[in-house]
């Protein structure tokens, strides 16, 4: 129903204004785990409603499930039905490069939404759209510092081990900190695989194991409400300053509460905007950079109310 | 049969205790045993209904999937209907899913195997369509009474962890001093023998279910109140801990033998293993590795006890 109001909207669009002699353009896009992870989800919606505004774009919507041979499965698939353009958003860094490389050879320019691929695969893409995790990961080490006046030791709280997101936001925080706080020691990092039940034990072992904590940090939001909760439940939620990422709207809260001290303000709606329209830039022949950044400012108390709440 | 193969897991569990106290100072504090049974309570109150569905011959795979599933329910419902009837309403469909499996595997005879696998994948779909993707949240996170069984305190006890004794305690009882107890033994260990003798198998098969099915409603009332709030995967993987911490407990897959008391061991080996692996540093991969080896371990010992026996018996 939806695809047909699109394409209608797109032929009308076509017959109005001869401005819009590109298109329409058929883009597919092959996501990762719609419909598990709220980020995801909010994604998805928000890229089929700018489709829809963009109007000269039909798009052709996958989800992988997580599954790394569906992805490759479903990037065949695009390549067989010849669309203009492909938006994959990986489900392994490494294992759909050859995936990628065959719409390459076949002429279908790539777009990678989201999260990195690896390196051997950059040559195949025509852009990489979505947030800079290393950056993400500096931006926090740098609110710690901040919190903390420079002093003090914390915990880390990190992602799903082996997702590059994870990976990459640890690094960035790890080594903006050690190069810009030195009175600051990271006393032992954990994963809490995205999961707020599973951060939330991992705090209350930290805090059984620490008798002095000042910081967590913790790859996302989620997590960090569930090393709040901990915290709060041994009664030591005052003397430590939490620090997160990937904004949440439990995180806005406590941010709001005073509990939480900052966060990373990351949109997938803008994640979603950003990777359609790098497309659109592509098909049109446009000078894109490879690596194509959307805005993931700091967010603290001081700046709230310039965001609103995530949706998510 | 002498004390040492009788009792070897709890010897096994003290043990392991005495050793980790050596690497951790913290690890035998009064503060990190309160942590760590209030961390494996959430298993095991699910360990100790799928402890009652195996002794009667069966498997329950779908814990998981209806943890996640009534633990979204009840967060979800939380906000819309206020928590008395929002948690009346998650044990009435999470019994609702327990019956379904009982019926199933109790009066069509299907193999209790492929079906809580089906239902596993089945119960997460509906998850899935019901949250849309997205997490829930209580929006209130600090006011509300429906804290209380997650995050609560009853004469200086924290309240999952009465919760996850006290039931515990009753199953155990209703499995060793009622008829219904040995029904269930008995169908867990000679079908035939049961039906031949006046059981009514099909009901017994059911009614474990349905105790499995209100067990998971308990950890989800926990789960839910600890995190306020819930990913709609939350459950994912529990059905292997919960198995993990059965099989360590030394109840016997294939029905008709087992006990809760030793299930609860299990749990808390579990539970110590992990807490005591994550004191001493040592990441997370190496919890699993160390788990499943110490599992392996515990099964391969099981399984020795028994052949030596039945040697015993035949010479």
């Amino acid at each position: 129903m939806f695809k047909k109001t699109t394409l209608a909207a797109s032929v009308i669009m076509m017959s109005i204004t001869a401005a819009q002699a590109e298109g329409p353009y058929r883009i597919g896009i092959t996501q990762n785990n719609v419909g598990v992870d709220s980020y995801q989800t909010t994604y998805e919606s928000a890229f089929e409603a700018a489709a829809e505004e963009a109007g000269n774009v039909d798009i052709v919507v996958l989800d992988a499930g997580g599954d790394v041979a569906r992805q490759i499965g479903q990037m065949q698939d695009l390549i067989q039905q010849q669309v203009d353009a492909i938006i994959i958003w990986p489900t392994n860094g490494q294992a759909v490069i050859p995936a990628i490389r065959q719409a390459h050879q076949a002429g279908i320019p790539v777009v990678v939404t989201n999260s990195k691929i690896a390196e051997a695969g950059l040559e195949f893409i025509a852009a990489f759209s979505g947030p800079d995790n290393v950056q993400q990961g500096i931006s926090s080490a740098e609110m710690m510092c901040d919190a903390l006046g420079g002093e003090g030791q914390i915990v880390q709280i990190a992602g799903q081990p082996g997702y590059t997101t994870a990976m990459e936001r640890s690094t960035g925080f790890e080594e903006r900190l050690a190069e810009m706080c030195p009175g600051v020691e990271l006393l032992e990092t954990q994963p809490g695989n995205w999961n707020r039940e599973r951060a939330q034990r991992v705090m209350e072992d930290f805090l059984t194991k620490y008798d002095r904590i000042d910081g967590v940090y913790s790859g996302d939001d989620n997590m960090g409400v569930g090393a709040l909760n901990a915290a709060k439940g041994a009664g030591r939620a005052d003397e430590i300053v939490f620090i997160g990422a990937t904004n949440f709207a439990v995180g806005y809260d406590a941010i709001e509460r005073g509990e939480y001290y900052g966060s990373i303000y990351q949109s997938p709606v803008d994640d979603a905007e950003a990777a359609l329209q790098t497309a659109l830039d592509v098909l049109a022949g446009e000078e894109v950079p490879k690596m194509n950044f959307f805005e993931t400012p700091k967010i603290t108390a001081e700046n709230l109310s310039e965001f609103d709440r995530p949706v998510f | 049969m002498s004390f040492l193969s009788a009792q070897g897991i709890l010897i096994f569990f003290l043990l392991g205790m005495f050793v980790f106290s050596f690497f951790s100072e913290q690890f035998l504090s009064q503060s990190n045993i309160m942590t760590v049974v209030r961390q494996a309570s959430i298993i095991g109150i699910i360990a100790v209904g799928v402890t009652v569905v195996i002794i009667g011959g069966n498997l329950d795979l779908s814990v998981g999937s209806m943890l996640s599933f009534s633990t979204v329910l009840v967060v979800d419902l939380h906000d819309k209907v206020g928590p008395t009837m929002a948690i009346l309403m998650m044990f009435a469909l999470t019994l609702m899913l327990g019956a379904v499996n009982g019926i199933l595997i109790g009066f069509l005879r299907l193999n209790s195997l492929i079906v809580t696998l089906a239902m596993l994948s089945a119960i997460q779909g509906f998850v899935l369509i019901y949250s849309g993707g997205q997490n829930v949240d209580i929006a209130n996170q600090g006011g509300t009474w429906f804290a209380f069984f997650g995050r609560g305190y009853l004469a200086g006890i924290a309240v999952p962890i009465l919760l996850f004794g006290l039931l515990a305690i009753l199953v155990q009882v209703v499995m060793s001093y009622t008829s219904y107890g040995r029904r269930i033994f008995a169908v867990g260990g000679n079908p035939m023998a049961a039906v031949y003798s006046g059981i009514r198998k099909n009901w017994c098969v059911f009614s474990t279910y349905l105790i499995s099915a209100f067990c998971v409603a308990c950890a989800a009332l926990v789960l839910g109140s600890r995190v306020m709030g819930s990913q709609n995967n939350v459950g994912q993987g529990y059905e292997l801990l919960v198995l993990a911490g059965i099989i360590l407990g030394g109840t016997s897959l294939l029905g008709g033998a087992g006990s809760i008391w030793k299930t609860v061991i299990g749990v808390l080996i579990l539970g110590f293993i992990q807490n005591g692996l994550l004191l001493m540093g040592y990441p997370y991969y190496i919890q699993w590795i160390v788990t499943w080896g110490i599992i392996i371990l515990a099964v391969w010992l099981d399984l020795a006890n028994k052949r030596k026996r039945l040697l015993t018996t035949h010479s």
